[in-house]
This record gives structure tokens, C-alpha cells and sequence, in this order.
């Protein structure tokens, strides 16, 4: 018997903690998932009436970071949260983005998300027609035959590495801890820091080379939320509309440069990605450096300020200005 | 067959600082090459895209009238990119300008109509591009009394004041220019535009009014008019919208399904009140 | 015996615009059209299938699922240059780019996006004709493959469209297995059929031709209404009967305001225009632009009339819906299910007509 609780008992726990908030007036809105209109697609959802409660599920296909729909929200909001997203809630709140008495986080530790691309190279697109998950196995229907796949193989890279999978911070947490995650030893990012600087370049041209600037990374982040994003100024006008290599290379730089610090590796920028850029490649360079100047990582204290809006007297650096 | 992307260069030969805030300048174009002169004709209430080469296009109404074909006017608010820009210029500078885009005022309908023309601000200067025109001697007997109601925040915020002037002195049209608050030596009306109108109370009877200022004056103008009589195809509207490419194709302007830089700008209130979308003012 | 030869002579007219093309001829007759002029086809990047330019016949991926990105490209660029312009002491000289001289083949195209050219004709035609646009199709060519397996998210069939729809396409190669059947709607494609590449087609191709069609469009009945009450008249008055409706807010509420789905989507074609300067020249360009993106409609005095994804959502669905027809006569969506598969949050604009049908005031 495993110790992880099944799919349809977490949807049901996350129900129940729902309906009760609803009912309590303690929330106007549920912050939630359904199930989408395609197989092995799940998408956000808000519920405001108890009616709509059944409406929310827990599956391997939840992979939006809901934190995302947080911000400038003027209701009182439960939101249900696996560990990255509650990461990001974490840096929101320090930003004065929401306040915490504004929502309830009903947490949930996560087994990981299905990348729906693995699936398809293996089963051929458009196959299936119905798709049920348990806490292990993944089985896919196609209209003559079923299949029964280890869901451990399907899962995103980035939540196979994932060193957080249980909120971190919540209000009501379902379902069961998760066994102790492994230390992020980033040597993913060390690895890719190996190579000579010549591979490492073309490797980035190649990336950024698929990009089409429709910006789905970037509004699936929970933490860019500036009104107007440095990309779209026009006074003055940093970087450049066209698909040029180089305005495309600026645009990805300068965002994971703003995110540096605040970034929690949740991976919804590369999920969100039609073109399959590895995104978060830059990012997670940036998050080593944080944590190797500043010994800190993001989304795991709602004490600790980020290191790029604090200074102190021993940073690495100098200060700007010679006291 | 005719880029419509491309514009053709004129020259800065004056500019004229309109507004004591040193906010509005009208600049005066002349066209560089004769074939420019030659193909553009224009009727007032269009627009021209006009380009800082190298950093961008913004339209503009045609504030000069096409009785003194020789020289093109623009009145240029500096609130943006382009319009900085354009500010920052000097005579003899040259600018694009692609055009003339855009419906205009629909002069045929409008002979043998009295008309009230009202204007707020900024928004005046396609109004007074028509006012000239029909002040000419060629078009004035083709229409009835003009009234036209002009308003800005202070004196020194109204524009084309030698108009202004020369306008006063005739007795073929009716002057209504008012401010916001009392000020120092003003004559005029004190009192927002749409209630002056109302004051002014010109007749509906056989009258188009013509509309066109900041969102917010047109806004509520309309019920002042409509209480007047004005039936909505007799009330006409100029409207803004951010714009680009200004020939129905990029898709950013338009109020239902009407673009307003290729449908409109003017547009009718019986045609807005058929429009389905966001509203526009 | 007259009626049996009048029959005959209507078949062979026909069947005298349909002709066979064995696979084994397939890269002879690709690489005959490279050294004619550009090609576009499906091509494979990594895990993707997209639509771009080949070098090689070698590099065209046939009888697929449909690209990543749409066809649309081929004529209308995500970056174009407008025009260059260079400051002289006489004043300042100014360049058009060219429009589009080459000849160019768009291969391997889906039926559906086909279609979605005669939107685009529309919309960049007119009075006011865009040359960049039409001068690329003038001398563009579609040669397009029948979709025998329809995707589950396709729902061309529902806008009246079909998996082997013939609209918009100069060509129509159809799948029998090693050769295709090969239908010209149009005259351009009469007159590549008298290649050396293509053969007579004997009875049994058309026969099997058949069977095939009739498969794949049953496999994708029945095709669920777009609109409740599905009616001849369309959707532009019900649409705007039910503009103000509020459940515009909850449907929209997940959107994320990127540029996916107009990105993707072959019917889109907004664009914004930009100056790209140096000293003494630059140029002008235009590319891509989205309505569903926050800054697109606002104004130099930071008024917004679309201010939330509520607003630009709708906009998509009200320019599609009932502007376009409204305007060209056409709606603006061909079925292709990119914008269902590929938005981030499963935000299916079928679900929302479906749902604000089941609003419509009576």
C-alpha cells in the first residue's frame, strides 16, 4: 500500500477543503484546477459558487502555477498549491503583490506533472482518447487499446529534479508529505557550464532561435507582473520588436536577469513554451549564483528578503557608492 | 500599383507654438517633390500618418484646409514617442507623411445644411480645417449658418489664434469660444463645451453637428445635442483611436466591426449606436 | 447511347484535372520546384514539426499531423522590412523593399490552412491592396495533402471547411499509399499537372481516392456546433446581442494575455509597424502583433479600451465571429485546433461560443 495518496483521494480532500471555505464566506473564490477539453490536459479554474465545487480535480496534468492569477486580486482567494507554486506565493507575498490574510492556501505535495510532449513521441499524437492517472501508473486509452505507462518515466525534466515538491507554505495541506526530496546540487547547470563557450553559445543561439516572442513564458510566471514589461517600453525602447537574434537574445537575458533571485525553477515558462525553448536554461544559472553569492533560494522564507532588494554589509560586491 | 506603406518626404517650413504650456505645435509641410503636390487632395476631417524616420509614425488630422493646397498642417500634442520626437525638430527638418487617410467629413451630405461645429481642445483641428474651408468664397453659399463652439481649458491653451481672430471679425459665422474658469481679460463664454452648447441652444432644425474633441467632451456632448433635437444621422463624431498601419490592415483601431482609420474617423451616431463593441468615448 | 458519351466526356473533363504522382517521384518533382524558385514544407526541429523554408527535397516531412506553425509565414513574414531610408545632404532617400519577386511554393499544406489564405486574401486585399502580402501570393502556388487521419482537436468540417477540402489550394495530393492522387482546382495547378512527374490515374486510384475521403471525414463526425442553435444566418447577430453578456468574465478569467493562439493561428494577421535606426539610415519594418496582448490598443495617453484578457478575449472571438464575416464575408477560422492544443491554459474558445449559445437571449 502506498504511503502517496491516490489522484481521486487528493481531488476529493481538496473538495472538501473548498466547499467549506466556500460555504464558511472564509473565500469568495477557488483558485483550482479542471479537467480541459483535450485528453491529459487540466487548466485552471475559479469557483465561486458550491455548485461548481466538483468542477476541481488533482491530476499529473495541474502544471500551471496558478500563483500566477494572484496578484492585484481583490477577492478573497483559496488557492491550491504544490510546492513550487507555493514557492512563488511566498516571493509574492514579499513583494507586496498579495497579502497573506487574502488567501488560503490549500496545499498539495507533488508527485510531478506529465509532459504531455513525452507522451505524445510515445503514443503518436492525437491518439488518445481518454486518459486516468494514479499516484504511479499513467493509463492512456486510445479508441482500441489501453496502455499502462510508468508515469515516472513521463514527467517533466524539471519535476523529476525537483527538490521542493510539498508546499512549503499552506493553510490546509492534503494529502500526504512527500519522502525527502533530493538537495538541488545544480549540476545541471554545472554540466552545461563545462562545456566551452563556443558550444555554450551556439547552444542558446539554437534555443532562443525558436522563439516567436509571444511572450507565453513571461505571463505564466507568477512573479512578472509589471503592468508594462521592459520588452513592450517605448520610452525609451529597449529592445526591439522583430525576430532578430539579437532582440530575442535580449528580451530572454534581461528577463531572467529580473528575475534573478525571485525565480523559484517552477518550470511554467517552459510549459507554457509552444516552441519548446529551454527557458529556464538561463534561469537556473542565475539561481546558482544566488545561492552561491548570496546563499539564497528563493520561495523558502517569507522572512528573508531577496537578496537583489536588500543590501548588507558583507554582500560580494562593493557598493555602488564609496561611503 | 501604389505602396501604401510608403511615404513621401516633406519639409518643416514653420512651426507655429500654439499653447502657452508649449504642449501644441503646428507644423507647416512643404511638399519636396511635384508629383506629391500634385496627387494630394484631401478633404477636411482625413488624416496623414507622419513619420520621424527612424522613430516611428503617429496620424494626425489635417489642420490646414484643401482651399490653399500648397502647404500641409499638422497640430501635434507632445504626449508619446513620435510626437516627442516631432517636437524636437527644427525648420528644414523632413518628415514622411502617407496620406490622406481615412473617410472625412461627408461634404456632399452636408450642403444646404446649417452646421455646428464643436470642438474641445486638441481635438480642433480637423474642425477648423472644415471651418476654413466653408468660410472660402467658392464653398460658402453651398452651405447654411455656421456655428462653431470652441473650448480649451485657459485662454492661452486655444489654438489657430489669428483664425480665431479673423473668424471673430466675420459675420458669416457664429463664434462661441469658451474656458474652463474666469481668467484675466477673457471675453468669451466660461463653462465646459458641452454646456455652452447647451446654453448657445442652436436650432436642430435642418443642422448637422459635428463633433470632435478629448473622449470625455464628446462623452457628454452627445445627450446635450440630442436633447437639442439632433437626430443621430445628423449628429457626426471624429474619433481617435492608437493606430498604425492607417489603412484597415493591422487590425488595432476599430470600434466594432469599423476600422477608424479606413471606415472613419467621422462616423455618425446612428453608425456607432449599430456598432457592437467597447465603447469608444 | 448519346446520354452514355455525354457522361463519359463529363467524367474525362474530370478526370483530365486529376493525375497520379508515384512517392518514388516525390523528391524528383520537389527538387524540379527548388530550382524554380523558393519552397516552403513541414520540416522536422527536434520533437517539432514546423513550416519553413527547405533547401533540400530531402528536408520536406509529409503526410503528418499539421506543422506547429502555420503556412501563413510564407506570405506574410513575422519580421518584413517596409522600407529603408537614408539621410543624404539633399534631403533623404527612401527605398521600398521588395515585395515579394520570387516564385514560391508553399508544400505539404493542410487543407485547412489553404483556406486560411482566402481570408488573408481578403483582408490584405480590397481597395487598399497590401503588395507585401499580395505580391508573394501572386506568385505563390499551394500544394497541399488531404488530411486522411484527421487530428481528434481538428474541427475544420464544423466552419465549412473539410480534410479534403480543395479551397484555397492549387493542388490537392491525396494518400493511397505508395502514390498520390493529385486534383487541380485551379488553373496554376492544371498547368503544373502536365509535369513529367504525373501519370494518368487508372480507375482503382479513384476508386480507393474515394473510400479514403469518405473515411476520413466520417471519423470526424459528428462534428459538435460551434453555436447552439446552429442556424444558416451565422453568428454575427447573436454575437453581438450577447457582447455585454457577463459571463464573458468567467470564461475569460484564465487567460493569459500571450500570443499564442494569434501567433499560431493562420487566420490572424494583425501586425504592428517599428523603425529600426542608425545614424544616417535605417528602415521600417512590420511584425507580428497580437490583440490579445495588454498593450495593443493602448494610446499615447495611456487610455486602454481593452484593459483586461476579458476585453481582448472577446475581441478575438467578435473579429472572427462577426466582424470578419461581416466585413469580407468569411469568418475568421478555419478549424485548425491550434489555439485549442497549444494555449497554456486549455482556454477552448469553442467552449466559450458553446457556452454563450446557451446564454442567447430569446
Amino acid at each position: 500500500m502506498s504511503s502517496v495518496s491516490s489522484m481521486s483521494q487528493l481531488t476529493r480532500e481538496i473538495r472538501e477543503s473548498a466547499r467549506k471555505l466556500l460555504r464558511d464566506g472564509q473565500v469568495q473564490v477557488v483558485i483550482g484546477f479542471e479537467r480541459g477539453s483535450l485528453p491529459l490536459r487540466s487548466r485552471p479554474c475559479f469557483v465561486r459558487r458550491e455548485e461548481d465545487i466538483d468542477r476541481l480535480v488533482w491530476d499529473g496534468c495541474c502544471e500551471t502555477n496558478l500563483a500566477r492569477y494572484l496578484p492585484k486580486r481583490k477577492e478573497k482567494a483559496a488557492i491550491v498549491a504544490k510546492g513550487c507554486d507555493s514557492r512563488a506565493i511566498v516571493e509574492l507575498i514579499k513583494e507586496n503583490q498579495v497579502h497573506r490574510d487574502q488567501i488560503v492556501i490549500i496545499g498539495v505535495p507533488c508527485n510531478g506533472m506529465i509532459d504531455g510532449l513525452l507522451i505524445e513521441a510515445k503514443m503518436g499524437r492525437g491518439s488518445i482518447v481518454e486518459d486516468e492517472g494514479s499516484a504511479e501508473k499513467l493509463i492512456l486509452k486510445r479508441t482500441n487499446s489501453e496502455e499502462i505507462l510508468d508515469r515516472t518515466d513521463f514527467l517533466h525534466e524539471h519535476c523529476k529534479a525537483c527538490t521542493h515538491p510539498d508546499p512549503v507554505l499552506y493553510d490546509v495541506l492534503v494529502g500526504q508529505p512527500s519522502a525527502e526530496a533530493a538537495k538541488d546540487t545544480f549540476s545541471d547547470v554545472e554540466a552545461f557550464g563545462a562545456r566551452d563557450e563556443e558550444g555554450r553559445w551556439a547552444y542558446l543561439v539554437h534555443e532562443v532561435g525558436k522563439c516567436i516572442r509571444c511572450y507565453a513564458c513571461r505571463n505564466a510566471c507568477p512573479l512578472c507582473y509589471c503592468p508594462e514589461c521592459f520588452v513592450d517600453a517605448s520610452q525609451p525602447r529597449w529592445v526591439g520588436k522583430s525576430t532578430e537574434l539579437s532582440d530575442t537574445m535580449v528580451f530572454h537575458l534581461i528577463r531572467a536577469f529580473h528575475l534573478a533571485g525571485r525565480c523559484v525553477a517552477c518550470g511554467a515558462c517552459e510549459r507554457a513554451c509552444p516552441m519548446g525553448v529551454d527557458i529556464r536554461k538561463l534561469n537556473r544559472k542565475l539561481q546558482k549564483d544566488v545561492k552561491d553569492l548570496f546563499n539564497h533560494e528563493a520561495g523558502m522564507s517569507l522572512e528573508e528578503a531577496s537578496p537583489l532588494a536588500d543590501f548588507r554589509v558583507d554582500d560580494p560586491e562593493q557598493p555602488m557608492v564609496d561611503p | 500599383m501604389d505602396n501604401p506603406y510608403i511615404p513621401f518626404p516633406m519639409r518643416i517650413e514653420e512651426i507655429i507654438l500654439e499653447t502657452e504650456d508649449r504642449k501644441i505645435k503646428t507644423f507647416i509641410l512643404g511638399f519636396m517633390r511635384e508629383e506629391d503636390r500634385e496627387r494630394f487632395t484631401y478633404v477636411p476631417g482625413q488624416f496623414a500618418e507622419v513619420s520621424v524616420f527612424g522613430t516611428g509614425e503617429a496620424p494626425f488630422g489635417m489642420a490646414s484646409t484643401p482651399t490653399r493646397p500648397e502647404r500641409l498642417e499638422f497640430s501635434v500634442s507632445t504626449i508619446g514617442v513620435v510626437t516627442g520626437a516631432l517636437h524636437n525638430m527644427e525648420r528644414g527638418g523632413i518628415v514622411g507623411v502617407r496620406g490622406p487617410l481615412g473617410n472625412g467629413y461627408p461634404l456632399e451630405s452636408l450642403q444646404g445644411k446649417n452646421l455646428l461645429l464643436i470642438g474641445g481642445g486638441f481635438g480642433f483641428s480637423t474642425l477648423r480645417s472644415l471651418t476654413n474651408y466653408i468660410l472660402h468664397e467658392k464653398n460658402r453659399k453651398a452651405f447654411g449658418n455656421l456655428t462653431v463652439v470652441y473650448g480649451a481649458r485657459k485662454p492661452g491653451l486655444l489654438l489657430y489664434k489669428e483664425d480665431l481672430e479673423l473668424w471673430r471679425q466675420r459675420t458669416d459665422l457664429k463664434l462661441h469660444l469658451t474656458v474652463d474658469a474666469e481668467a484675466d481679460g477673457w471675453q468669451g463664454h466660461v463653462g465646459l463645451v458641452p454646456d455652452v452648447v447647451r446654453s448657445v441652444a442652436p436650432t436642430a432644425g435642418n443642422t448637422v453637428a459635428i463633433v470632435c474633441g478629448p473622449p470625455i467632451m464628446m462623452k457628454f456632448t452627445l445627450p446635450v445635442v440630442k436633447d437639442l433635437g439632433f437626430s443621430d444621422e445628423n449628429i457626426l463624431f471624429s474619433l481617435e483611436m492608437q493606430m498604425k498601419c492607417g489603412i484597415g490592415k493591422c487590425g488595432r483601431c476599430n470600434v466594432g466591426s469599423k476600422y477608424v482609420c479606413s471606415d472613419g474617423p467621422v462616423f455618425s451616431q446612428s453608425q456607432l449606436a449599430g456598432l457592437t463593441g467597447e465603447t469608444h468615448f | 447511347m448519346t446520354s452514355m458519351t455525354s457522361m463519359t466526356s463529363m467524367t474525362s473533363a474530370i478526370r483530365a484535372n486529376t493525375r497520379l504522382l508515384r512517392k518514388k517521384r516525390m523528391e524528383s518533382f520537389l527538387e524540379a520546384l527548388l530550382q524554380d524558385g523558393l519552397v516552403f514544407a513541414p520540416v522536422r526541429k527536434g520533437e517539432m514539426l514546423l513550416f519553413e523554408r527547405i533547401e533540400s527535397a530531402r528536408d520536406a516531412v509529409l503526410g503528418q499531423r499539421n506543422t506547429k506553425n502555420s503556412p501563413k509565414s510564407a506570405l506574410f513574414p513575422q519580421t518584413e522590412r517596409l522600407f529603408a531610408y537614408r539621410h543624404h545632404k539633399e534631403g533623404l532617400a527612401i527605398e521600398a523593399a521588395s515585395t515579394g519577386d520570387k516564385e514560391r511554393v508553399l508544400f505539404g499544406v493542410h487543407p485547412c490552412d489553404a483556406r486560411a489564405h482566402l481570408l488573408l486574401d481578403r483582408v490584405f486585399g480590397g481597395s487598399t491592396e497590401d503588395p507585401y502580402y499580395a505580391e508573394k501570393r501572386r506568385k505563390a502556388i499551394a500544394i497541399s495533402i488531404a488530411c486522411t487521419h484527421p487530428d481528434p482537436s481538428c474541427f475544420c468540417l464544423a466552419l465549412g471547411g473539410g480534410p479534403c477540402s480543395q479551397e484555397g489550394s492549387d493542388l490537392l495530393l491525396l494518400d493511397l499509399g505508395d502514390s498520390y492522387l493529385v486534383e487541380a482546382p485551379s488553373e496554376r495547378g492544371r498547368l503544373l499537372l502536365e509535369d513529367k512527374s504525373f501519370e494518368d490515374a487508372d480507375e482503382e486510384s479513384f476508386d480507393k481516392a474515394e473510400l479514403i475521403k469518405r473515411t476520413a471525414e466520417s471519423s470526424m463526425q459528428p462534428a459538435a456546433p460551434l453555436w447552439e442553435k446552429a442556424t444558416d444566418e451565422g453568428m454575427e447577430k447573436p454575437l453581438d446581442a450577447l457582447f455585454d453578456d457577463p459571463l464573458w468574465n468567467d470564461l475569460t478569467e484564465s487567460c493569459l494575455s500571450c500570443g499564442i493562439c494569434t501567433y499560431l493561428c493562420p487566420t490572424c494577421h494583425c501586425f504592428d509597424i517599428s523603425d529600426e535606426a542608425g545614424a544616417v539610415t535605417g528602415e521600417r519594418i512590420r511584425t507580428w502583433d497580437s490583440c490579445q496582448f495588454p498593450l495593443f490598443t493602448r494610446q499615447a495617453s495611456g487610455h486602454n479600451p481593452r484593459p483586461s484578457a476579458k476585453e481582448r478575449f472577446r475581441q478575438r472571438i467578435m473579429h472572427k465571429f462577426s466582424h470578419l464575416p461581416k466585413n469580407v464575408n468569411m469568418t475568421g477560422c478555419v478549424g485548425c485546433g491550434r489555439c485549442v492544443t497549444e494555449c497554456p491554459v486549455n482556454l477552448d474558445f469553442r467552449e466559450v461560443l458553446l457556452a454563450l449559445s446557451k446564454n442567447e437571449a430569446t
